[in-house]
């Protein structure tokens, strides 16, 4: 397990920008202007629906993709002029876990393959110290021996999301992303894989950034949440602040959307018009104008950056103290979209 | 219980596999849906929740046998249909809706023309007619701009809006006594994925539907479901009211998925 | 390939167990690889044993039908055929293996690195592809053959010239289509280098099809040979090559010695058709579909 002075950020996200031409000159915004900091034994968790853009931010701070513009920093160093193979060793540092499980295993590797290969391009090990290495990482993960000669077809969902988890810290990262690490699992192996990723972070102190759209874990496994719409973080704050207290109307319409599994509980939702407008250059406004119940005039004049409304908690909103008022009578059904 | 559209009995049944060997997957699978109630049919992967529904429709993969059982509806034997008795129910009685709507409708036609060729196939009449029965469905599944839209294609639609127009299709165009939804908001997002079961709820209590709602997601259910039958491995472990299920669950895997549900057991 | 047993815990349930029904394709299977290694042991055999001197003037009499002695008959000089025959099978085979392995070979590390990189390199690779394959294959041949003569080396670098293209497509295509694959990205984080992505996860999981291509390519790369050697350009007149027996027993056909080539053509015809039912079963093998 290794130290840090306090509040030491691992990585630091500056302004980190995406944009994908669509033809025609015309620019995706699937990036616009993100900045967060990971540190040690901390989870920060990015919460959005399809197309927020969550999942892009992973792939560049890692650089699957390359950024438009921005920065990522990790110990005081950027990582976008490391060319491919500088690159691979900064992967000892920034690991990734997967979403599904099924693809992200190599179908003709075992699991004693997987896991050897990172362990065979970044440490120099014998053979013996490799075995050690494998039987210490399976069983770390809650597996057992007999499992590193299957391949991953052999295994369930679960298991095969345990070899997932096994790979990434297999080098001992400081930085772990996931993404949508339990999107694709049952539920009942949901509550495992989500227990077995806490206790590696307390015992590896390392620092996650959990990328999801279910709510339900986010608010279980998350020190700090990060809403994101169409590209832009709209919200930020500790876990319970945001789902208890959430400030901007496009958090509040998304959590008071999520279903509870409890008998009698009766959701007051704050429903927003119209669907998700489009992220193809966007105009200069508010990324909800159109769609915000509590809108203004000057929400669709000028770009709503992220302010701070205590020492923790941003909202890209100014009239974010209105928005307990927005959801008071339900709108009609009809209006629904 | 005395009055049941569906009652499914003691219905076992496998697959086959290419080498000869039967896999038996449902055993003795029971429940029964209550006319005009919502019931949910919840189970994680490989419960048999949706292979029981599909066996209703005749649906089933061509692999499957059935071993024992029966399945009535409105007091037919389903299982004894032949295609043409089948048919006959399928659309017109009992309807359907799948999980990936875009991938259920057709990509060359229009979302218009698909609405009111069903309708012609079940009740005859003009195209015309049909073109506006099929504009006022999309209308009634809270479409904006039903006009245009019904001249769209399915790829220009995104997946909430083509989950309604199946919901438009199987409800509306179709009129169905009981209306199947397999896991309908699955892979949908949380706000559309609420407006989707809002909007089977207000048209189930409107026109009097029965709906069996299979899902895995026990958070759609609590608000909306009247009972709850679950399933695990291919048997029904416990069946229920949605209070009874949620608030005193008896069968242990019934409490296991609860609490997972909930993450309650996991806190760490 | 690699055979893999069944998940059977997570199979049970959810669907039944998808076991590759191989027995529908083993007669096939077994009917072009048995003829396949029959040509194979022929070949070998000639080395060791003919019946005759295959390259020997005289042995009979000319134009001998079908005997005892000469099973085959004797061409107009008098060689034994069947001798003639069996050496003419190192020829065919030999060649065709030969090109086909050069082709997959050339071909798939080409379209590994232009399906997996892209851009500027992929477009380079690929306009070149279209040139070669502007020309049709048998024409391409006869062309390059005339142009740099003769000789059985020629002729295999000639065909598997012919064969690279389709190769090269095949391979960019399956590598483009797995490239955004989670695994590809997942062996890129545990620091891999971009070319070890592309040759040491993504090819091997490219491999079916691929394999089973070479079976048509095979089959045609036969035909091909035959053609050139028919046409007297490819190797020289005096190798007993079937496409060069089939042109020396011409002049028998019309006058009754139907013999001479006769079997040759039956044996390009046997050739041909086991490489494309080996390569029939092969591709439903490795339907994609069918890939777990």
């Amino acid at each position: 397990m290794k130290t840090y002075p306090a509040n030491y950020p691992i990585v630091q996200v500056r302004g980190l920008k995406k944009l994908f031409p669509v033809g025609g000159g015309r620019k995706l915004h699937a990036i616009d202007g993100v900045d967060f900091d990971l540190q040690p034994g901390r989870t920060l968790a990015l919460v959005g629906e399809s197309g927020s853009g969550k999942s892009t931010v992973a792939r560049c701070i890692v650089r699957l993709l390359e950024p438009t513009d921005g920065d990522v920093v990790v110990h005081g160093n950027s990582v976008r002029p490391l060319n491919p193979v500088r690159m691979a060793t900064m992967y000892r540092t920034l690991q990734m876990v997967f979403q599904d499980p099924n693809a992200s295993l190599n179908p003709r590797m075992t699991v004693r393959k997987v896991l050897e290969e990172p362990l065979k391009l970044h440490l120099s090990m014998t053979q013996d110290e490799r075995n050690a290495r494998l039987s210490e990482l399976v069983t770390l993960v809650g597996l057992g021996e007999e499992h590193l000669a299957r391949y991953p077809h052999e295994l369930s969902g679960g298991q095969r999301q345990r070899i997932g988890i096994a790979r990434a810290i297999s080098i001992n990262p400081e930085v772990v992303l996931l993404d949508e690490p339990t999107a694709s699992l049952d539920v009942s192996v949901r509550g495992q894989i989500l227990d077995l990723l806490k206790r590696i972070q307390r015992e590896l102190n390392l620092a996650y950034l959990f990328i999801s759209h279910d709510l339900q874990v986010v608010r279980h496994v998350a020190d700090e949440v990060a809403v994101m719409y169409l590209g832009q973080i709209v919200e930020r704050g500790p876990t319970a602040e945001i789902f208890d207290n959430p400030r901007h109307p496009y958090t509040r319409a998304l959590m008071s959307a999520a279903p509870v599994a409890r008998y009698g509980v009766k959701r007051e939702r704050l429903r927003l018009a119209g669907e998700i407008s489009t992220p193809v250059d966007p105009p200069p406004a508010c990324r909800l104008s159109g769609r915000c119940p509590i809108e203004q005039p000057v929400c669709s004049q000028q770009r709503m950056p992220l302010e701070p409304i205590n020492e923790t908690h941003s909202v890209a909103c100014p009239f974010s103290d209105r928005v307990a008022e927005a959801v008071a009578p339900p709108v009609p059904a009809a209006k629904a979209g | 219980m005395s009055d049941a559209i569906l009652e499914i009995e003691n219905f076992s049944g496998g697959f086959m596999s290419p080498a000869g060997e039967y896999n038996q997957v449902l055993h003795d699978v029971g429940y029964c849906l209550p006319r005009g109630a919502m019931t949910a049919v919840v189970g994680e992967t490989g419960s048999g929740k949706s292979i029981t529904a599909l066996a209703v429709l005749g649906l089933q993969a061509p692999t499957f046998r059935h071993r024992t059982g029966s399945i009535r509806f409105d007091g037919t034997e389903m299982l004894n249909l032949d295609a043409r008795g089948l048919r006959d129910i399928r659309g017109s009685r009992i309807s359907m809706v799948f999980q990936d709507a875009r991938a259920a409708l057709n990509p060359v036609f229009s979302i218009g023309r698909q609405l009111a060729d069903t309708w012609m196939l079940h009740n005859g009449g003009s195209r015309a007619a049909a073109m506006d029965k099929a504009v006022d469905a999309l209308r009634q599944v809270h479409i904006p701009e039903p006009e245009r839209r019904a001249r769209q294609y399915p790829h220009e639609f995104s997946g909430g809006m083509a989950q309604r127009a199946m919901i438009a299709m199987a409800a509306l165009i179709c009129t169905p006594e009981l209306l199947i939804l397999d896991e309908p908001t699955t892979g949908l997002d949380v706000t559309t994925q609420a407006d989707i079961m809002e909007l089977i709820v207000d048209l189930a209590q409107s026109r009097g539907l029965t709906v069996c709602l299979i899902t895995h997601d026990l958070g759609v259910v609590a608000e909306t479901c009247d009972h709850v039958v679950v399933m695990n491995k291919g048997c029904v472990v416990e069946t229920g009211t949605t209070e009874q299920i949620f608030t005193a669950p008896q069968d242990a895997y019934t409490r296991k998925l609860l609490a997972a549900s909930l993450l309650t057991e996991y806190s760490a | 390939m690699t055979s893999r047993p069944i998940d059977i815990e997570s199979a049970a349930v959810v669907a039944p167990p998808r076991r590759r029904p191989r027995r529908r394709h083993s007669l096939t299977m077994k009917l072009g690889a048995g003829l396949l290694l029959f040509y194979a042991g022929v070949a070998v055999l000639s080395f060791f044993w003919t019946p005759h001197d295959p390259f020997m003037p005289g042995a009979g009499p000319s134009y001998s039908a079908p005997t005892w002695e000469f099973p085959l008959g004797t061409d107009r000089l008098g060689t034994d055929l069947l001798s003639r025959l069996m050496v003419g099978t190192r020829y065919d085979l030999g060649i065709c293996l030969a090109a086909v392995a050069i082709a997959l070979t050339i071909g798939t590390i080409l379209g590994t690195i232009a399906g997996y990189y892209g851009g500027a390199i992929d477009t380079a690779i690929m306009r070149m592809v279209e040139i070669f394959q502007a020309f049709p294959g048998l024409l391409f041949a006869m062309l390059i053959v005339q142009a740099v003569g003769a000789g059985v080396v020629n002729v295999i670098a000639v065909l598997s010239f012919v064969g690279m293209p389709d190769y090269l497509r095949l391979a960019r295509a399956e590598v483009r289509s797995r490239r955004e694959w989670q695994f590809a990205e997942a062996a890129r984080l545990v620091g891999n280098r971009p070319i070890a992505v592309a040759f040491k996860h993504l090819l091997p999981n490219s491999m079916g099809p691929l394999l089973a291509f070479t079976s048509v390519n095979a089959a045609f790369s036969v035909l091909i040979i035959a053609s050139l050697g028919f046409l007297g350009i490819g190797l020289s007149p005096d190798d007993p090559e079937w496409g060069n027996m089939i042109a020396r027993g011409q002049d028998g056909v019309m006058t009754g010695e139907w013999w001479v080539s006769m079997f040759p053509g039956i044996a390009i015809l046997g050739m041909t058709g086991a490489f494309y039912m080996l390569g029939d079963a092969l591709s439903d093998l490795f339907d994609p579909r069918r890939r777990t």
